[in-house]
């Protein structure tokens, strides 16, 4: 009898405690009138499902196919929203702020603060960390005529993201990234 | 009186011997009727049969050759399907790498003028 109602508890008890644990996807806008007046627009939606099956379509012989293929173990989803235009302060600081918001929640940090005078270009990098493990990277680029916002969830490699040095035009950052737990490496 | 209605009913009902192609024509004409008998009796029992068995045939032939049809639709959407998720993966790392490739030259800017962008890691 006792045990059952403690098993009823900890069912009750599940869902709040599901909903309280951090989340690494961001609720981003459809950011529809934006698109409109951009004159390049990338939206990018890809959740788990859609990965496993771009996983299968990647050539593991293709270099930059196999570092794809590399970072997206691990991974649960990948969204973008990136918009340019062909003037000047044609977004609101607002519509960047309202993703920002998000990263104030408890699990977010933020890893790297870029601010470039020369090229106005302003780039913001949280990561949250469960566990001593990345688990979601989100980064806010905005610039006078463009604002991009990526948000990677699932078990990055940062180490896998340096080894893409050469593959996608990333150079090795020499930052000093938290030491994150890759899900094929062993501790 | 009586006799003689007898001799002209004898003489009317007298016996009278068949002409000679008689039995010819009637052994043809009963040959003739079983034929078409038989003829229609296998004509109805066989018919709808034979008729059965096409449709059945048909139907099967539609149901594969439709299930083929469906299956290499399937095959192809999976495939778009696949070819346009990958598409997206190698560009939202294109997008990323580009991003993170701006961190790096701001980074890479602060040693040689520390006034013009301000990093921080």
């Amino acid at each position: 009898m006792r045990s059952c109602s403690l098993r009823i508890f900890l069912a009750l008890l599940a869902p709040t405690l599901a909903w309280a644990a951090p989340n690494p996807r961001l609720a981003l806008p459809e950011f529809a009138a934006l698109a409109q007046k951009a004159t390049e627009s990338v939206t990018i939606t890809l959740d788990a499902a859609l990965l496993a099956i771009a996983g299968r379509f990647l050539d593991g012989n293709d270099p930059q196919d196999a570092a794809a293929k590399e970072v997206l173990k691990g991974l649960q989803g990948i969204y973008v929203r990136s918009y340019t235009f062909d003037k000047d302060s044609a977004y609101q600081q607002a519509d960047i702020d309202a993703v920002r918001n998000q990263l104030s929640a408890p699990g977010w940090s933020r890893l790297v603060e870029t601010r470039s005078r020369k090229s106005q270009a302003n780039i913001d990098i949280y990561i949250m960390v469960t566990n001593d493990q990345a688990t979601g990277l989100a980064l806010i680029a905005s610039e006078p005529r463009q604002f991009t916002i990526v948000n990677i969830v699932g078990a990055i490699d940062l180490d896998k993201l340096h080894k893409l040095e050469g593959q996608f035009g990333v150079p090795k950052l020499d930052i000093d990234l938290p030491k994150t737990a890759s899900p094929n490496t062993k501790k | 009186m009586n006799e003689k209605l007898e001799s002209r009913l004898r003489a009317a009902l007298r016996p009278v011997a068949p002409r000679d192609e008689f039995t010819r024509d009637l052994i043809a004409r009963v040959a003739a009727d079983r034929r078409s008998s038989f003829d229609a009796r296998s004509a109805h029992g066989r018919r709808p049969r034979a008729r059965g068995w096409w449709l059945s045939a048909g139907m099967a032939a539609s149901l594969l050759v439709a299930a083929g049809i469906q299956h290499r639709l399937q095959e192809r959407h999976e495939r778009e399907r696949g070819l346009e998720a990958r598409r997206e993966v190698i560009e939202a790392l294109r997008v990323t790498s580009q991003k993170l490739n701006l961190v790096y030259e701001v980074i890479k800017n602060q040693s040689s003028s520390p006034a013009d962008d301000k990093p921080g890691v």
